[in-house]
């Protein structure tokens, strides 16, 4: 047996479940974008190193998804290494989700999901995060965002010319 | 999951310190994940070997936890939180002795999550999944020179731009010694500045392996222009100087002057720009 599970959007990952029997997914393939904004600028930076697991048991699946901070690429790689500093990557280098999952969830249109995300040395809980699911096959393509912001992770806005980014982060 | 234990170096500091006291020392230890992120809310009991005496405490926001008052004696360390398998290390020993001080035979160990994958189960590696405090250190330092770097490079567009300003008063019709002097006093301002403007980008720390990418390649292309240019202008403008001082007209290589200085500026403009402004 051979399932896909796709996150699309903001975060698109491809997971495959490795067999029955072991109820266990593995990330495929995954884009994570993050969005800062700034008056001059509106930046993305996209990781496409994101490794995640899935570990399902008595009906409930555990997923587990990380990317390395540095893995971030905005095109600029001044704007690159002062967001790693930002964010404290090099002294907490991963980023990383987890959220619990009922087995069944993953073939519905809409999943609510509990998300904890550990991130520039603290953890937050999103709750109640709202992925959109579309099943093709054996394929299932999910979307949403997680409404991240820089004070979440005690992160002091970087800024250009004495502005300071936008709070807000949406990943 | 990973406790990285500090014991040995405190229990050392603690040890040495209640020997003289009272004879007792302190357990205190971070509970940690690979990420080095505290783990928060986890339950941790000593049990004093000899004795079975149990002293139990839950972490805090910040993963420690801190026993004071126990014995110097072996005790069994457990560390436990729903969600992750229980740790147990036995044979943790807080001994007192007067030439070594207190020590303990604490060493690195793992907690693992046992609902869930963890970060070495994905494939990374504790090289790439353990932070360097030391690192981190080196791009703070690198991030602060260039903030500095980029507020002087600001702040010497005013005494630059009241040095296009007072080249009127400098040479032509209306150029007089005063006026000469009031120029060469802001191009020898505006020349200073921007030396130490630079100084803080060539000196901040260079992590390795980057390539350099993006709109801050034009920023250090336009260095070649700006740099050359802002030591050129002072020689030139001091050989114009001179020149008039003399009475004579500014000549030979002294009079590009004035072009060398604009072009200079401008680079200097548009080397912020380009750092600033999304092209």
């Amino acid at each position: 047996m051979h399932r896909i599970l796709r996150i699309a959007g903001s975060v698109f990952l491809s997971l495959a479940m490795l067999a029955a029997a072991d109820r266990r997914w593995v990330l495929e393939q995954s884009t994570l974008t993050y969005h800062v904004s700034h008056p001059l600028h509106q930046t993305e930076g996209v990781s496409h190193a994101a490794k995640g697991k899935g570990i399902c048991n008595a009906g409930e699946c555990n997923f587990l998804i990380a990317a390395l901070v540095k893995s971030f690429d905005s095109r600029d790689s001044n704007r690159d290494l002062h967001l790693l500093q930002a964010a404290r990557g090099a002294q907490f280098p991963m980023v990383s989700v987890r959220t619990r999952l009922p087995e069944t969830s993953l073939v519905l249109p809409t999943i609510v999901a509990d998300l904890e995300i550990q991130f520039a040395g603290q953890t937050v809980q999103y709750k109640q995060v709202r992925l959109e699911t579309v099943t093709q096959g054996s394929e299932v393509k999910i979307s949403g965002t997680i409404p991240a912001t820089l004070s979440d992770f005690k992160i002091d806005p970087p800024s250009l010319l004495a502005i300071p980014v936008r709070n807000e982060m949406c990943v | 999951m990973t406790i990285i234990p500090r014991a040995v170096w405190i229990l050392v500091l603690s040890c040495a310190a209640a020997y003289a006291q009272t004879s007792t020392a302190q357990f205190k230890d971070t509970v940690k994940e690979p990420s080095g992120l505290p783990l928060a809310g986890a339950e941790v009991k000593v049990t004093e070997t000899a004795t079975a005496a149990v002293r139990t405490m839950v972490t805090g926001a910040d993963g420690e936890f801190s026993f004071v008052g126990l014995r110097s004696e072996t005790y069994t360390l457990e560390i436990s939180k729903p969600g992750f398998e229980m740790f147990v290390q036995s044979g943790v020993v807080l001994r007192e002795d007067r030439n070594a001080g207190c020590r303990t035979e604490a060493a690195d160990h793992t907690f693992q999550r046992h609902d869930g994958a963890s970060l070495g189960d994905l494939g990374f590696s504790p090289v790439e999944s353990q932070g360097s405090a030391q690192d981190q250190a080196r791009l703070d330092r690198r991030s602060h020179m260039l903030k500095t770097h980029r507020r002087l490079g600001l702040i010497t567009l005013a005494p630059m731009l009241a040095t296009f300003v007072s080249s009127a008063g400098a040479a032509g019709r209306h150029g007089t010694v005063s006026g000469r002097e009031l120029h060469a006093a802001l191009g020898a301002t505006s020349a200073g500045l921007h030396l130490t403007t630079a100084s803080f980008a060539i000196f901040a720390p260079k992590p390795a392996g980057i390539t350099t990418r993006g709109t801050i390649r034009v920023h250090k292309a336009l260095t070649w222009i700006h740099g050359p240019g802002m030591i050129l202008t002072p020689i030139l403008g001091a050989m114009a100087f001179n020149q008039l001082n003399r009475g004579e007209r500014v000549h030979g290589i002294a009079s590009a002057h004035s072009a060398v200085a604009w072009v200079t500026g401008a680079a200097h403009a548009s080397a912020i720009l380009s750092v600033s402004i999304k092209f």
